[in-house]
């Protein structure tokens, strides 16, 4: 019997994983994200990609991580899809860029990412967009707004180099990056991290939807129990939109 | 009237002053059709007409709502948005009419459009090239539910601004004809649904300024499109009013 091969860096084959899947960039985050799972149980973990694969409202779904940075991220994402998954929902750490309308510890929904990085550009030139979901976004949005908690719907910013962002000083090209951070920042660009850009112009490129929430931080760090509650139960409202539509 | 008091505060281009537009501000390409949009506005009056600039204001929900023409293409758009925003206007909404890129779109079809393609360089004076042309979300919610409403075919996703219409509709008489066939493919293949001259910078400049933008597009052009476009532009304008009237309520 010729059995479907394992996909080259996540390790897995149809069936491993739900059509549904969250994506952290820590191999480490991945069991808490799916703490929140039921019957959630370790299906793979090679290289920086870890996968669990649970229930949520009885339809199947998983959690793998991403890596740091678009590179692994398209890699998870590419071959995630060829085994099934069709829903991408990045779940992770930023830097807070509008601390005048922003707490530490606020959580964004992501509609669009700036594409301040390489690997979306072997994609699509860079005139194309980086959008998520509308519906991914709206439920996202209903989940942190039902949540009553802190958050905010717009931009994030996608770099490439982690040390670029945060000591820009040091770096030879210091005035460009200091002067493209305050464009981001002047175009109201909510946080700063490293895989959405990617996600989002390769789900468009596939076909596949994507979507983003973070937790914005810019002082002492919040915890992530908050952040990954609320991307389950964005999650779980996702589900039942699907359903409600499929019956309709 | 002196010329002093007569041009104190009026906009460059679009000859209008703080008071003349609403916070809601439609914005078709064609002065030709501002008019039409007019219709569906309650007590609307021509308030200014310059250039490509047309202007009307009228209400909506006891809301003041303007329609301006941007003019074809990114440049002139950017004037208008601009010069609307600098006398109170915050929310804008293309509503114009399209080229198909997808082989599923029918004629009469609606296209939402929750993000744009950068082809175009009045947007890169205000932002890097890497920064996302992306729609406000509540706008484009708004949009697509009057869509659903309406009964109309209707898709959400992304269009093409570009700013050479003959380079998009005849490219192989194009010097850059190839440049050009490379990158139409590559939208398509990214799923952009329509192809027009305006939204990108309209979402970009919205961004920079602290404003909201959306637009909501038509693929075919008869007369019967049109009033379904405008109707269904209005509704989402209702709807967005009533969710922001009961956000400050």
């Amino acid at each position: 019997m010729n059995e479907e091969p394992l996909q080259y860096h996540i390790n897995m084959r149809t069936g491993a994983v739900g059509r549904y899947v969250l994506l952290p960039g820590d191999p480490g985050r991945v069991p808490l994200i799916a703490s929140f799972f039921d019957e959630a149980k370790e299906v793979t973990h090679n290289r920086e990609h870890r996968t669990f694969t649970g229930m949520v409202d009885s339809v199947k779904v998983s959690v793998t991580s991403t890596g740091i940075g678009g590179p692994s991220t398209a890699i998870a994402v590419e071959e995630l899809a060829r085994i099934g998954a069709d829903t991408f929902i990045r779940v992770g750490t930023s830097g807070l860029m509008q601390p005048d309308r922003m707490n530490n510890g606020d959580l964004v929904v992501v509609s669009g990412a700036v594409r301040d990085e390489g690997t979306a550009s072997h994609y699509m030139p860079m005139a194309f967009p980086a959008v998520a979901d509308l519906d991914v976004v709206d439920c996202l949005r209903l989940a942190c707004a039902e949540r009553g908690i802190g958050y905010h719907v717009g931009l994030s910013h996608s770099k490439d180099s982690f040390y670029g962002e945060v000591e820009p000083d040091r770096m030879p090209l210091a005035d460009e990056l200091k002067g493209r951070w305050r464009a981001w920042v002047q175009g109201g660009v909510l946080c700063s991290e490293m895989e959405a850009a990617a996600l989002f112009v390769l789900s468009s490129v596939l076909g596949k939807r994507a979507g983003g929430i973070m937790v914005a931080v810019n002082a002492e760090h919040p915890g992530l129990e908050n952040l990954c509650e609320t991307a389950v139960y964005g999650l779980r409202k996702l589900i039942a939109r699907d359903k409600e539509e499929k019956i309709s | 009237m002196t010329q002093k008091t007569r041009n104190q505060g009026v906009m460059y281009h679009i000859g209008c002053r703080r008071g003349d537009v609403g916070r809601y501000v439609l914005l078709p390409g064609d002065p030709a059709r501002v008019p039409m949009i007019a219709s569906y506005l309650d007590d609307a009056e021509e308030v200014a007409y310059n250039r490509e600039y047309r202007t009307f204001t009228g209400t909506l929900l006891g809301e003041k709502v303007s329609v301006t023409s941007t003019g074809m293409g990114c440049p002139s758009t950017a004037i208008a948005v601009e010069e609307l925003a600098k006398i109170g206007a915050n929310t804008f909404i293309r509503v114009g009419t399209s080229g198909k890129m997808q082989d599923f779109m029918e004629p009469g079809d609606l296209v939402i459009a929750w993000a744009a393609i950068r082809d175009e360089y009045t947007s890169q004076q205000y932002e890097p090239l890497a920064f996302p042309a992306v729609a406000d979300h509540d706008v484009t919610l708004a949009l697509r539910q009057a869509a659903r409403g309406s009964g109309l075919r209707h898709h959400v996703g992304i269009c093409q601004s570009k700013d050479s219409f003959y380079g998009q509709h005849e490219p192989e008489r194009m010097p850059v004809a190839r440049h050009l066939q490379d990158r139409w493919s590559a939208w398509v293949q990214g799923g952009a649904l329509a192809s027009e001259m305006e939204a990108s910078t309209i979402f970009v400049v919205s961004r920079v300024l602290g404003c909201r933008a959306g637009g909501i597009m038509i693929f075919g052009g008869t007369h019967n499109d049109l009033s379904n476009l405008l109707a269904t532009a209005v509704a989402g304008v209702k709807l967005l009013i009533e969710w922001d009237n009961n956000d400050t309520g």
